[in-house]
């Protein structure tokens, strides 16, 4: 559904994408994770022909995003990472004015708002002023706008950032009905839980290239650890326990005020005793992952 | 769900245009009581002060003519001006910065064609705000003639050619106090200077061509022979010299516009 053959976008003097080639199937839930300023959304405004490639080849839904933009625009379902509402208009007329930007008649607008509110929960605040909707609110209407014209590829910046555990969740109730109904999605995320839950598919993105790609479960096996410890430093000795993981050969990784122990040879880190540490244990997961392969590219520049 | 209802004639999808359009028309529907404040309220306090305030002291001008009668046509076509290059630079700038206009373009729009949309709303408020103060000086019996409709025509040419200047403000303004000087450098000498409230012929002989060069000239003598009912061929050029700054400006505008929007 989506083809993207050594992608690169050049803005002056910056490389923002810089030689990304990936395939996303029909169907498929494709993620992209990656730190601030990895490329993401640069990536998503080019596959939703908003952006020129500065080379690179890049196909959706068998049209060339170059050629044929206003095509491949009809195909797709895109939500931007500013939410991007029509603030002079109330909730319904948003999605009225979208569907007849798009294609569709007056009254089929109508009718298709009047779905896609039901869909996502708004029907209640359609006549609200968009100002008096709270944020995540706002965030739900940007993808209900997203889902005007049902299109068979959808590409989220971010879908739930800034949305409470409730939003989120219901949110990705919505997406993963539809990826059950067969449509394509291309995501990009920082919330470890939201790509393991919903994504077929990721990739680690980082200064503009994509250093990995599989299944959560391939990238956790290959790059995460089965079991990881978790000290928490209740008094001031991060220097001592440090040294004790030295001497003991453990890889650790210091996370926030943590530190990350990996395991070895498959077995839980026996964590020497330490005065003023707590230590939790829990299974690798995606977000031992990103840190891994970020930090690994962190640290190779 | 695909695509109807989309005639494309070189390059430009008319139902993007008009999605626009009817975009506004509902925003202002919405406004409607404020909206009547800029649309007739406040120039129609123009009108009254200047035709009955400096009327009383001005005799008459340009041949006999009553001064209420001679100011009435360049007050409704700097009304005009006013709506036209505040919607197509403030109303712009809004949409781009707050991430609007972003979104529209995920649908199969283009830049040109927003450009247009903006541009036909522009001259549409020229027009309704033409239609209410022109009923205002009407109704005070300084707008006589019949052919007086034709001011309408001097409205839709006015607020295509302003607009794509305003359009230019917006795409090249990278915040509102760039933005503002659209009203120091535009908006006030042409209010002031185009022949709206004195003869531009009192003017000294060095000014003068560079006032009838000024963008909003030719739309007041086109509206002065309008309301007068005498038209001359001196209203034809006038009308074509609009028509071909706005054919050079609005290039460079939507040109403006793709690379601030498209990057
Ligand atoms: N229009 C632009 N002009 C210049 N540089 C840009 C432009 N857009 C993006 N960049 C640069 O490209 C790089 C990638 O930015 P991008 O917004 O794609 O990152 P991202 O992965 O979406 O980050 P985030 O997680 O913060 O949203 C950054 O260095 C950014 O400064
Ligand atoms: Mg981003």
């Amino acid at each position: 559904m989506i083809r993207g053959r050594d992608i690169v976008k050049r803005f002056g003097p910056t490389t923002a994408v810089d030689g990304v080639t990936f395939d996303v199937m029909k169907g498929e839930t494709y993620g992209l994770l990656g730190p601030n300023g990895a490329g993401k959304t640069t990536l998503m405004r080019l596959l939703s022909a908003l952006s020129p490639l500065s080379s690179g080849g890049l196909v959706v839904a068998g049209l060339d995003v170059t050629r044929q933009g206003r095509a491949v625009r009809e195909r797709l379902g895109v939500v931007t990472q500013q939410d991007g509402l029509d603030t002079d208009l109330t909730v319904r007329q948003n999605l009225e004015t979208h569907g007849y930007f798009s294609g569709l008649s007056r009254r089929e607008s109508r009718r298709r708002a009047a779905e896609v509110l039901a869909f996502f929960g708004l029907s209640d605040r359609a006549h609200d002023d968009i100002d008096h909707l709270s944020g995540g609110m706002k965030r739900r209407l940007a993808i209900a706008r997203a889902f005007m014209m049902a299109p068979d590829v959808i590409i989220l910046d971010e879908p739930t950032t800034g949305l409470d555990p409730q939003g989120r969740n219901l949110v990705w109730d919505k997406l993963a009905a539809l990826k059950a109904s067969g449509v394509t999605i291309l995501m990009s995320t920082h919330y470890m839980e939201e790509a393991a839950a919903l994504c077929d598919r990721i990739a680690i993105m980082h200064q503009g290239r994509i250093l990995d790609e599989g299944t959560p479960d391939e990238l956790i096996e290959r790059h995460a650890s089965v079991e990881v410890a978790q000290l928490r430093m209740v008094t001031d000795v991060k220097a001592e326990v440090q040294a004790a993981l030295v001497a003991a050969g453990y890889a650790w990784r210091e996370v926030g005020t943590m530190i990350h122990v990996a395991a070895r040879d498959g077995q839980r880190p026996q964590v020497p005793p330490l005065e003023g540490v707590r230590v939790t244990y829990r299974p690798g997961n995606l977000e031992d992952v990103f840190l891994a392969v970020a930090g690994k590219g962190l640290g190779e520049e | 769900m695909r695509t109807q209802g989309t005639w494309i004639v070189a390059g430009v999808r008319w139902r993007s245009v008009q999605a626009l359009w009817l975009r506004h028309a509902v925003a202002l529907k919405r406004i409607w009581k404020v909206a009547t404040t800029w649309y007739l309220v406040e120039p129609a306090f123009a009108l009254v002060a200047v035709g009955f305030g400096i009327g009383r002291l001005v005799d008459e001008v340009e041949g006999g003519v009553r001064y209420s009668v001679f100011v009435a046509p360049g007050i409704i076509m700097a009304s005009a001006m006013i709506h036209a290059i505040f919607e197509c630079s403030w109303g712009v700038f809004y949409r781009i910065t707050g991430g609007f206009y972003e979104t529209v373009l995920t649908a199969p729009v283009t830049v040109t064609e927003l450009a247009l949309g903006d541009l036909t709303w522009a001259a549409t408020r020229a027009v309704l705000t033409t239609i209410s103060v022109g009923s205002v000086a009407i109704a005070f019996g300084w707008v006589t003639s019949p052919w007086a409709v034709g001011i309408l025509l001097a409205a839709l040419l006015v607020g295509m050619e302003i607009g794509a200047i305003g359009l230019i403000f917006a795409a090249l303004s990278p915040n509102t106090h760039t933005l503002s000087l659209v009203f120091t450098v535009v908006a006030t000498p042409l209010y002031f200077f185009s022949g709206s409230f004195f003869p531009i012929a009192v003017l000294p002989d060095v000014l003068e061509p560079l006032a009838w060069a000024l963008p909003l000239t030719p739309g007041v003598h086109i509206a002065q022979g309008f309301a007068r009912g005498e038209l001359r061929l001196t209203h034809l050029w006038s009308a074509l010299y609009m028509i071909g700054l706005t054919a050079v400006i609005l290039p460079i505008a939507i040109r403006l516009l793709k690379r601030r929007l498209v990057t």
